[in-house]
């Protein structure tokens, strides 16, 4: 390898950052720690890499390409943890017991993918998330909406706006109807809001006219509670939707509603193209977005099926916090760092010097040694 | 509020861009080699960036929208949320030869030599026909890559055929017909979807009003 690249380039979707910036991180990262700790959440720790069999029908084509894969000495393939839900879900998936249930665990660590030369997008690899197994409904939802809300109030982060969608509504209107390829392809259609290849792809399935105009209306529509009522109640008038797919927009509602009782802070919009990048997810969807930043900070949603796969079926619902991307965008960063008296001290005598510092550090000081 | 920002491509769709949004009282106007201009009326900003940088712009979020053809976005890889076509611009992306040097069975099957500015495009569409393509990337004058032969063929934007006639070039196969988009940041438009929507609703009234038989 050439010197240049051995010194001075890492590895596409790695970063390294120290001093201050470490400080504020960790600092950062603790706080939110301790924040979920106070909702009865206890740390996890996944390994950095696990066989890639084991999650290889949980990817998407586009996940897949973009994970580090190695070989160990056994011969097995492995992967570099890319998505820390899932490998949570297999921690959880093949040590819970009902007994356990509700478990709440949560997470500060980094995930590695592969990206390409022009993507500058690397502070995304941090996340800082919390995940609730085997609470179903709307109590677990609202619990991991309100903690990720709480968080971001934490870190004052400013003019942060909330956009709650539905897996389950897109589900209802389309799984059993659309096979699986096409399913995909629909998905990410609404998902890129390129609303003349899903009406293409609507009437492929045979769904046009009235149906189609109201499916295109409905997972087009982003807006306020107010303005979500209404669209609701057109829907139902004209008798098209499922049961099934009325109901989960009715549950929608149910959420935003609580949210409004809470008011706690950042501006919540209901997006029905909002049905998450994961394939696992299942229930509500949510992404957080924040002015002046290229991409969505925060992400989560249910996914009842996944741990399931892993052999114990539980509920689930979590949240990941893109950390890193946030972390200068922070109020009062301060408030993170240290907050204790510093003292250089500069005595000559080595033994002094070093029993002085431990006096002053024991008065809560810190205490660097001078020449 | 701030404007919303529209990065703009130099070169051969600006005047068309222009001539479209002054029909609809939106103003486009660069001083001598200023790169961003303000329509302050119609709180809009304007940033002139090179063709190929644009889906960079956007992606990133520095320019919240972006005007671009096709053939740039799908070259780019990045996912952007497309809001409108225009009704100008719209070109083909074509393979082209020496005249009569069509894709012999033998070529097909064992692969073929292309020059293009588009190779990710390129390597996509003839994977996607079960054909393997060696790639030559170049930046421009793609024709004498025919010409001089560098390789037989190459994968171009063909408007009016005239350059590759000139060059005793044909047109071989249509592969793509592109056209010219309004796209912007996904994050960008969750955050400020309803001045895009009433945007893009003002251009779409340009669109269906006809704007394209005054647009020259």
């Amino acid at each position: 390898m050439k010197e240049r690249k051995k010194f001075f380039q890492t590895p596409r979707g790695t970063e390294s950052f120290y001093l201050e910036e470490a400080l504020l991180h960790r600092k950062a990262s603790d706080a939110l720690l301790d924040l979920f700790h106070t909702w009865g959440y206890l740390p996890v720790n996944t390994p950095a890499f696990d066989f890639f069999d084991t999650y290889r029908s949980l990817l998407d084509p586009e996940a897949e390409e973009r994970i580090y894969r190695l070989i160990d000495r056994e011969g097995d393939l492995l992967m570099l943890r890319s998505d820390i839900t899932l490998f949570v879900a297999k921690q959880m998936g093949t040590s819970l017991t009902r007994q356990d249930l509700p478990v709440r665990v949560c997470y500060a660590d980094s995930i590695l993918r592969h990206q390409s030369q022009e993507d500058i997008s690397h502070h995304e690899f941090f996340q800082v998330g919390a995940e609730l197994i085997g609470s179903p409904g709307l109590r677990g939802d609202l619990e991991v909406l309100l903690l990720l809300l709480s968080s971001l109030r934490l870190l004052e982060l400013p003019a942060t706006v909330l956009h709650l969608g539905s897996r389950a509504f897109f589900n209802a209107c389309f799984a059993e109807r659309v096979a699986g390829p096409a399913l995909h392809l629909l998905r990410a259609a609404i998902l890129n809001r390129s609303w003349t290849q899903v009406e293409e792809l609507l009437k492929a399935q045979r769904c046009r006219g009235a149906e189609a105009g109201l499916l295109l209306k409905l997972f087009s529509f982003i807006g306020a509670r107010k303005e979500f009522a209404a669209l609701k109640a057109g829907a139902k008038r004209v008798k098209i939707l499922s049961e099934k797919a009325a109901a989960e927009l009715d549950y929608l509602e149910e959420i935003l509603n609580a949210l409004e009782r809470l008011s706690l802070g950042p501006e919540v919009h209901l997006d029905l193209a909002e049905i998450g990048h994961q394939p696992y997810y299942t229930g509500v969807v949510f992404q957080v977005y924040m002015p002046g930043l290229d991409s969505y900070i925060a992400a989560g949603g249910r996914y009842d099926g996944l741990l399931g796969f892993f052999g114990f079926e539980a509920p689930s619902v979590g949240f990941s916090l893109f950390l890193r991307k946030v972390e200068d965008r922070i109020a009062h960063p301060e408030r993170f760092r240290q907050r204790m008296p510093k003292v250089n001290l500069k005595e000559p005598d080595a033994v002094k010097a070093f029993q002085e510092a431990e006096r002053l550090r024991a008065e809560g000081k810190i205490v660097t040694l001078g020449g | 509020m701030e404007p919303i920002t529209i990065a703009l491509p130099k070169g051969r769709l600006l005047e068309r861009i222009r001539e479209f949004f002054a029909a609809l009282d939106m103003r486009v106007s660069f001083s001598e080699r200023r790169l961003v201009c303000l329509d302050s009326r119609n709180g809009l900003k304007f940033l002139l960036v090179k063709n190929s940088d644009l889906p960079t712009y956007v992606r990133y979020g520095i320019a919240g929208l972006g005007i671009c053809g096709e053939d740039i976005l799908f070259e780019s890889g990045h996912q952007f949320f497309t809001l409108l076509e225009f009704p100008f611009g719209r070109t083909r992306l074509c393979l082209a030869g020496k005249k009569g040097s069509a894709l012999t069975p033998e070529e097909r099957l064992r692969g073929i030599k292309v020059a293009t500015k588009y190779p990710r495009f390129t390597q996509s569409t003839f994977n996607a026909r079960k054909v393997a393509v060696e790639l030559i990337k170049l930046d421009g004058s793609v024709e004498l890559a025919a010409v001089l032969g560098l390789a037989p063929f190459i994968v171009d934007l063909v408007e009016t055929g005239s350059t590759l006639k000139a060059h005793g070039l044909e047109v071989l196969e249509p592969l793509k017909e592109v056209g010219v988009h309004l796209i912007s940041n996904p994050a960008y438009y969750k955050l400020r979807y309803r001045e895009i929507d009433a945007l893009v609703e003002r251009l779409k009234k340009g669109v269906r009003g006809g704007l394209q038989k005054t647009v020259s």
